[in-house]
């Protein structure tokens, strides 16, 4: 079946006490339309929750007279609820984090991102299998006629597929771990792209440096982390774009992508991006939703704001759209990677952000050995002068960890 | 602000309130002014005990009351703002979060004083 037959019906239902939200439903559109899925109608009620089909019956039926393919909830659906509006209007269902998934696999190319995808798929079965499993043995009892040797041991399969996945991907950290000391020792600054789903971290990395990474403007085209290289005013910096957030992940979700999330928790800077054209509401939610999601992966390094596609707006609407959100956006840089406008800015801010070089003063014998030491400092350090003398001092400026490797970082002038 | 203690021991809360006054940006606690703990035993819980523990504890403090949802029943923050008569917010930026992270540890440590009382042998060991 080609993407353009797939179609659905978009439902949403919102809480009676709180005013209705319609970026909502706009967000479950683009959700939708990322999966391939032509949507056919937006249904939405106020109301309370369904016990036993999340939103009311007419709703559903008046849903399926667009007769679509699947039903695709906004809200979270239960097991039950699954079954019985399966059962009772025979329609197949997705609520929005089984379409997320939906997407995520669509997508996921590396062996890395496949076992994520995987893992956050079982995570979320493993549940409603155990519920399935409750339901189903309910009135039995066990020996003849119960539930059946293989129905009981397939919470235990999937809870062993998980832990070898976490296992498999423990493996893939480890080895991001060592790859970032690498690049550390090699003179690298980290600096990792972050930010809410389609607020164009892909489109900034191809405008800093170059590269022809995939853009689109739809949710979760990054899925993968990619890393360039990039000069900023003098240091060598690597440039990592991740994958999107999003508003109400649940938190598995997160766990499962711990290995592409690291990329980010271990940068020595994070540039958090956000769509300054998006009304103000909107802006402060996703800012507010990132900030969560940068807490839930335990960064503690710096944070610079950009405010991407500032020329969807004029000067004085873009300053002060910024002030609106100064207590959620630290040191924010207007930009748009479309124009290149304030990229200069953000190159300032980002070496004023990064921490400072330190200086250093070491002696080196002055012996063939000593002279390859001298090479590869040249590599990966600033020099700053070097003194040949009956011992090669050498002064420069350079990261502690290119020293360490060297074996060098001992002698410390400041 | 946090609230340590809100569960039944032997028919009674034992909690302990800690209000930390900070200055904060968006992603760092830029400096703190001051920290506060309120003890306070009650018989049952309700709202209206946990908004009055709260503005007892911030009483003199200027700024934004900031705690868990948790703590204040999921209520809305404008029905918190109303039952409080303060400005509130629930923690929204890297730095709120941070803030009401340290006074639970605050008032966690404030609690297991209370309850637990120093040992000698943790108190040598702390010297």
């Amino acid at each position: 079946m080609s993407g353009e037959d797939k179609t659905a019906v978009l439902l949403i239902r919102q809480s009676p006490g709180r005013p209705p939200d319609p970026y909502k439903m706009k967000e479950l559109v683009g959700l939708a339309r990322a999966a391939g899925y032509r949507v056919l109608a937006e249904i939405s009620q106020r109301r309370g929750r369904d016990h036993l089909f999340q939103m009311g019956r007419g709703k559903i039926e008046e849903a399926l007279s667009y007769r679509p393919q699947k039903l695709i909830f906004y809200n979270p659906l239960s097991p039950s609820q699954v079954y019985n509006i399966r059962s009772t209007f025979g329609a197949p269902v997705l609520d929005r984090f089984n379409l997320i998934l939906e997407i995520f696999s669509c997508r996921a190319f590396t062996r890395e991102a496949k076992l994520q995808v995987e893992l956050a798929r079982l995570s979320y079965d493993a549940p409603q299998v155990r519920s399935a499993l409750a339901l189903k043995k309910r009135g039995e009892q066990p020996g003849f006629r119960g539930a059946g040797a293989y129905e009981q041991s397939m919470y235990h399969d999937i809870r062993a597929r998980m832990a070898k996945i976490r296992f498999e991907l423990s493996a893939v950290e480890d080895k991001g771990e060592s790859r970032r000391q690498r690049r550390r020792e090699q003179g690298f600054d980290l600096v990792a792209l972050a930010g809410y789903t389609n607020a164009g971290k892909s489109t900034l990395l191809n405008c800093l440096t170059g590269s022809e990474v995939r853009v689109q403007d739809q949710p979760f085209t990054t899925l993968s982390p990619t890393t360039r290289a990039l000069d900023v005013l003098g240091r060598r910096v690597l440039l990592t774009d991740t994958v999107g957030f999003i508003d109400d992940l649940p938190h598995f979700l997160i766990k499962a992508f711990r290995s592409t999330l690291s990329e980010i928790s271990e940068a020595d800077l994070v540039l958090l991006v956000a769509d300054i054209s998006d009304p103000i509401d909107l802006l402060r939610r996703k800012l507010i939703a990132s900030h969560k999601a940068l807490w839930d992966c335990n960064v503690a390094s710096p944070i610079v704001t950009i405010l991407n596609k500032a020329d969807r707006l004029n000067e004085r609407e873009a300053a002060l759209k910024a002030e609106m959100v100064r207590d959620l956006a630290p040191y924010p840089v207007l930009a748009s990677a479309v124009n290149g406008q304030g990229l200069g800015l953000l190159e300032e801010s980002l070496s004023q952000h990064l921490q400072p070089l330190s200086e250093h003063e070491i002696r080196l014998p002055y012996t063939s050995q000593g002279l390859s030491q001298l090479s590869r400092l040249y590599q990966n350090t600033e020099l700053i002068a070097v003194r040949y003398e009956e011992e090669l001092i050498v002064r420069l400026r350079g990261r502690k960890e290119s020293l360490a490797r060297a074996g060098l970082y001992k002698e410390t002038l400041e | 602000m946090d609230i340590s203690g809100r569960h039944e021991v032997e028919g009674r809360y034992e909690m302990v309130c800690a209000a930390v006054s900070a200055r904060i940006s968006p992603n760092f606690l830029e400096r703190i002014g001051s920290v506060r703990l309120k003890h306070r035993q009650a018989g049952s819980l309700d709202i209206s005990l946990i908004s009055e523990i709260i503005i007892e504890s911030c009483t003199g403090l200027s700024g934004i009351i900031i705690a868990e949802s948790g703590d204040l029943y999921n209520l809305e923050v404008w029905r918190v703002k109303s039952i409080l008569g303060r400005d509130f917010k629930y923690p929204q930026t890297i730095a709120e979060r941070t803030a009401v992270e340290l006074a639970h540890h605050i008032s966690l440590a404030g609690l297991r004083l209370i309850r637990d009382g120093i040992d000698d042998e943790r108190a040598r060991s702390i010297e």
